[in-house]
C-alpha cells in the first residue's frame, strides 16, 4: 500500500509552484483530482519544453512533469451547475488546494467559509505569490516576479554586470515543498484532533527561508548581500571553469586544505601546493584570481567529464556542468531512477522525472502520465461521485464541464 | 502542530533546514552535535564578523526551535546514549557521508532494532548508493550535477550560482517532506523507514523541467543573464528601471500573451511605442517567430522599445502600473528592499528572535505559512553549543551528575 494511500486532494492549483507540490503527494499515493477549466488554460500547458519542440496545450513537458499521476476533471467552477459538482468534490476531499489571485474563490462563492460549511473538518490551502492579505495581495504573477521581489534575482550574477538571477521562476521550485509539508502537517493535526483549517501560504514568504543567513547578515551586521559571481564566502577556489569544447564547463571547489592540496597535485602545480601563503583558506580567498587562472589553464584543453573523474578520484569536489542530454545519461541519476517512462493517452510513453527522494519501505509508485483534457471526466463523475448518465448529460448541456 | 513528536537532528550544514521546518511546526527538535560543534557553526557570516561557534549566522538562521546536546556518537558510550535517545524519538535526521553512521553502529538497521517506529532521514550529495555516492561536494558542484547551473548566468561568461548556497536547502526541504510522508504512513502501519534524499535530484526541480529537453526531443535551453535562449530566440525577463531593475514576464501564448498585450497597450498609452508595435499578435507571437512570419530582428526591436520605456520609470512606478493594469512587472529587490516591504510588514511577517549571544533580538524570516488552527511557533532561539546537554541527558535520559561529569572529562559531551 502506498504511503499516502487514501489521502484525497481536490486541486485547483495551476501553473508551477502548486502543482509541483501536489505532484509529490501523488507520487506517494495520494489521489489528486485536478480541476481545470478549458476557458482558462493552465499556463503550464503553454510552457516549454514541448514534445518534439512543437507548441500545443497537450504538448507541454512542463505540464506533464508537474501533474504526473493526477486525475483531471474539466469543470468551470464559475458555472452554477459546475459549482454544485465542485461542492460534491469538496465533500469527498480531505484537502482543497487553490492558487488563484486572492478573492477568486470568494467571487465564485467558494471561499473558505462556504467550503468549511460543506465539510466542517476540511483542510484548505491557498497559495499565491504574496499571501491572501496585505497591499500586494492582488499582485498576481509567476515565480520570476516573486523571485525578483523577494530578493533572489538580484543575488545571482557578476558584480560588474546587471543581475542574472537564478533561472526563471525560482520561487516556483522552492515553494512546492512548503506547500506539501503544510498539507501533511495539517493532515496530522486533523488525525489527532479532528480539526481542519485554512492555510495561507505566500510563495514569497516561504521562499525567503532560503535566504536566511543573508537576511540575518543584514539584520545583525547591517550588510546587504550583492552579486559575487561564483565566489564563496568560505571556499576558494570555487568556480566554473571552461573545459574543451563549445560552452563546456566544469565546477570545481576546494573546501578544505586537504582538497586544495589534492587539487594542486592533480593539476600538476606543486608550486601552489607548497606555497605557504595558500596553505589556509584565508590565504586562498585572498588569491582567488591567481588560483582561478591556474585551474582554468589546466581545464581548458580537457574534457569536462575527464576533469570530473580525475579530480573526484583525488577527493576534490568537481562536476561537469551538465545540460539535459548529459543529465539524461548521468549514471548516478540513472541509478536513482530519476527518469521514468510512463504511459500517455496520445503517445506510447513519455519520459518524465521520477521521485526526488526514496522511501525504503513504501516507495513512490509512478505509472500514469499527467491527464489530458477529458481523460478522467468519466472516472471522476461516475466512479468518484456516483453520477448517472442523465446527470452528466445535464452538466454537459449546462456548460459545466468546460 | 507536530508537538507530540521528538526529532533527533544530527545534521551538518547539509541538513539544518530540515529540522527547523519540523521545529517551526511544533516538533521537539534536539540537535545532536559533536563536542566541537556542528560544522555549520564554523560557517560565516558571523555576528559582528567574529568567528565563533556561537556566532555563525548560518547556525542562527537554521537552528531556531532546536535544543542542543553535545555527544560524540563515534565513541561506544556516545553511541549507546544516542540509541537510548533514539528509542524514544520519532524522527532521526542526519547528513553525514553515506555509511558514516553505519560504520559506528548507528545505521538505519541499528536504529530500527532499538525503535522499529523510528523514521530515519538521510541527506547526502548524491544519495546513499550509486556510482557517485561518494563524490566530494560543494553547493556549486551539486548545482552543476543536478541541472540548474548550466541554465544560469551571462552567455559570455561561466555559468553562475546565487551568492548564497542553495543546494542543500532544496535537499533539506525535500527531507522534511519525505519525513512527513513516512510519518503519515507510520500512523497506519506503526512502522518506520529510511528516507534517502539526494541533493543532486532535489536541485533538479529548479530546472523548470528543462532537465527533460533531451528526453522530449525539445531544443536545449541556453543561459543568458535574466532570461533564456530557446530555439533561436532570446527571451528576456529583466529590464532596467531608472533606479534599478525590474522583472517582466514578457512571454507569449494563450495564458501569458494577454499580459504582454496589456503591457504594450500601456506603453503605447504612455507614448512609448507606435500602434503597429502595440497591435502585434502577442498570443501567437512565439509561433510567428518560429515560422519566420515575424523576423527575429523585429522581436529584438520590441525588447529595445520596452527597455527604452522602462528606463524612464522607477521600480515603484512600474510596480504601481503592474497592479493598476494587471501587468507582470515586479521590482528586482535588494535585501534591504525586502526588509522594508510594506507587504511583509502588513502581514506581520518578520519575527523577533532572541540572539544566542544575549545581545538583544534579531529580525528573522517569519512563518513559512499562516495556519488558522495552530500558528507556527517561534519558541526557542537558536541554541548555544551544548546548551541543553544536562537538561536532556541528565533530566530526560536520567544520567546522574557524576556520570555527566565523567563524560565531560572524557570529551564525549
Amino acid at each position: 500500500m502506498a504511503a499516502l494511500d487514501g489521502v484525497k486532494i481536490l486541486d485547483l492549483m495551476w501553473v508551477m509552484a502548486g502543482p509541483a507540490g501536489t505532484r509529490i503527494l501523488a507520487d506517494y499515493g495520494a489521489t489528486v483530482v485536478r480541476i481545470e477549466s478549458t476557458k482558462r488554460i493552465d499556463t503550464a500547458r503553454t510552457l516549454a519544453p514541448f514534445f518534439g519542440g512543437t507548441i500545443g496545450t497537450e504538448q507541454s513537458g512542463c505540464f506533464q512533469n508537474l501533474n504526473l499521476g493526477k486525475r483531471l476533471l474539466t469543470l468551470d467552477p464559475a458555472n452554477p451547475a459546475g459549482r454544485e459538482v465542485f461542492l460534491d468534490l469538496v465533500r469527498w476531499a480531505d484537502v482543497v488546494t487553490e492558487s488563484f489571485k486572492p478573492g477568486t474563490m470568494a467571487k465564485w462563492n467558494l471561499g473558505w467559509d462556504v467550503l468549511r460549511g460543506a465539510k466542517p473538518d476540511l483542510i484548505m490551502l491557498s497559495s499565491c505569490l504574496m499571501g491572501q492579505t496585505g497591499p500586494l495581495a492582488s499582485f498576481a504573477g509567476y515565480g520570476n516576479l516573486a523571485a525578483a521581489i523577494s530578493g533572489f534575482s538580484n543575488l545571482g550574477g557578476w558584480p560588474d554586470r546587471p543581475p542574472a538571477g537564478p533561472f526563471s521562476a525560482y520561487t516556483d521550485y522552492v515553494a512546492p515543498r512548503y506547500i506539501a509539508i503544510a498539507i501533511l502537517a495539517a493532515l496530522d493535526h486533523k488525525r489527532r484532533t479532528g480539526e481542519g483549517q485554512h492555510i495561507d501560504l505566500s510563495q514569497a514568504e516561504a521562499s525567503l527561508h532560503f535566504l536566511g543567513p543573508a537576511l540575518l547578515d543584514y539584520a545583525v551586521n547591517d550588510r546587504v548581500a550583492g552579486r559575487v559571481g561564483n565566489r564563496d564566502r568560505d571556499i576558494a577556489p570555487n568556480g566554473a571553469y571552461a573545459a574543451a569544447g563549445d560552452d563546456r564547463w566544469v565546477a570545481i571547489s576546494a573546501a578544505t586544505d586537504a582538497q586544495w592540496s589534492a587539487l594542486c597535485t592533480a593539476i600538476g602545480r606543486d608550486d601552489l601546493r607548497t606555497d605557504p601563503a595558500l596553505a589556509t583558506a584565508s590565504g586562498r580567498l585572498a588569491a582567488q584570481d591567481t588560483l582561478d587562472a591556474a585551474i582554468a589553464a589546466w581545464t581548458a584543453s580537457r574534457d569536462m567529464h575527464d576533469v570530473e573523474r580525475v579530480l573526484q578520484a583525488a577527493g576534490v569536489p568537481a562536476h561537469a556542468v551538465q545540460n539535459s542530454r548529459e543529465l539524461l545519461a548521468d549514471p548516478q541519476l540513472l541509478h536513482r531512477r530519476h527518469f521514468v517512462a510512463v504511459t500517455h493517452p496520445e503517445r506510447d510513453s513519455v519520459t518524465l522525472e521520477g521521485t526526488r527522494f526514496h522511501l525504503s519501505r513504501t516507495p513512490a509508485e509512478i505509472e500514469s502520465s499527467a491527464p489530458t483534457y477529458g481523460r478522467d471526466n468519466e472516472w471522476v463523475l461516475k466512479d468518484l461521485l456516483g453520477y448517472d448518465d442523465d446527470r452528466i448529460t445535464e452538466l454537459v448541456v449546462a456548460g459545466a464541464l468546460e | 502542530m507536530l508537538s507530540p513528536y521528538r526529532v533527533l537532528d544530527l545534521t551538518t550544514e547539509r541538513g539544518l533546514l530540515c529540522g527547523q521546518i519540523l521545529g517551526d511546526l511544533g516538533a521537539d527538535v534536539v540537535a545532536i552535535e559533536p563536542p566541537g560543534g556542528c560544522p555549520a557553526r564554523r560557517l560565516g557570516p558571523f555576528a559582528g564578523d567574529v568567528p565563533d561557534p556561537d556566532r555563525s549566522l548560518v547556525w542562527w538562521a537554521y537552528s531556531r526551535n532546536k535544543r542542543s546536546v553535545t555527544l560524540d556518537v563515534t565513541t561506544p558510550v556516545g553511541r549507546d546514549l544516542l540509541l537510548g535517545l533514539a528509542a524514544e524519538a520519532h524522527f532521526l535526521i542526519e547528513s553525514y557521508d553515506p555509511g558514516f553512521l553505519a560504520s559506528h553502529g548507528l545505521g538505519p538497521d541499528d536504529l530500527a532494532r532499538v525503535n522499529p517506529r523510528l523514521i530515519v532521514v538521510s541527506i547526502t550529495p548524491f544519495g546513499q548508493t550509486g556510482p557517485k555516492a561518494n563524490y566530494a561536494d560543494s553547493d556549486l558542484v551539486i548545482l552543476a550535477a543536478g541541472g540548474p547551473l548550466v541554465l544560469t548566468g551571462d552567455d559570455d561568461r561561466a555559468p553562475v550560482r546565487l551568492c548564497v548556497p542553495q543546494a542543500y536547502l532544496h535537499a533539506s526541504a525535500d527531507a522534511a517532506l519525505g519525513a512527513l510522508i513516512a510519518h503519515h504512513e507510520r500512523a497506519r502501519s506503526g512502522r518506520g523507514q529510511h528516507v534517502d534524499v539526494s541533493a543532486q535530484q532535489s536541485v533538479a526541480l529548479a530546472t523548470q523541467s528543462y532537465i527533460l529537453a533531451a528526453a522530449l526531443g525539445a531544443p536545449e535551453v541556453r543561459r543568458t543573464a535574466g532570461g533564456l535562449k530557446s530555439w533561436h530566440l532570446t527571451m528576456r525577463l529583466l529590464y532596467p528601471a531608472s533606479d534599478g531593475w525590474v522583472a517582466i514576464t514578457f512571454l507569449f501564448g494563450s495564458a501569458i500573451g494577454p499580459f504582454s498585450r496589456r503591457l504594450m497597450h500601456w506603453i503605447h498609452a504612455e507614448g512609448g511605442c507606435d500602434l503597429a508595435t502595440r497591435d502585434k499578435d502577442w498570443i501567437a507571437y512565439t509561433q510567428l517567430l518560429l515560422d519566420g512570419r515575424e523576423p527575429v530582428e523585429e522581436f529584438e526591436r520590441v525588447k529595445r522599445v520596452i527597455e527604452a520605456f522602462t528606463r524612464t520609470r522607477t521600480k515603484a512606478e512600474l510596480l504601481r502600473a503592474s497592479l493598476e493594469h494587471s501587468l507582470l512587472i515586479a521590482p528586482v529587490a535588494t535585501l534591504a528592499d525586502v526588509v522594508a516591504s510594506p507587504q511583509l510588514a502588513a502581514r506581520d511577517y518578520w519575527q523577533s528572535v532572541e540572539r544566542p549571544d544575549g545581545a538583544g533580538a534579531m529580525r528573522s524570516p517569519g512563518p513559512f505559512a499562516k495556519f488558522s488552527a495552530q500558528p507556527l511557533r517561534y519558541e526557542h532561539r537558536p541554541p548555544r553549543l551544548g546548551e541543553h546537554t544536562d537538561e536532556i541527558l541528565g533530566g530526560e535520559l536520567g544520567l546522574p551528575d557524576e556520570e555527566l561529569a565523567m563524560l565531560r572529562r572524557e570529551g564525549v559531551i
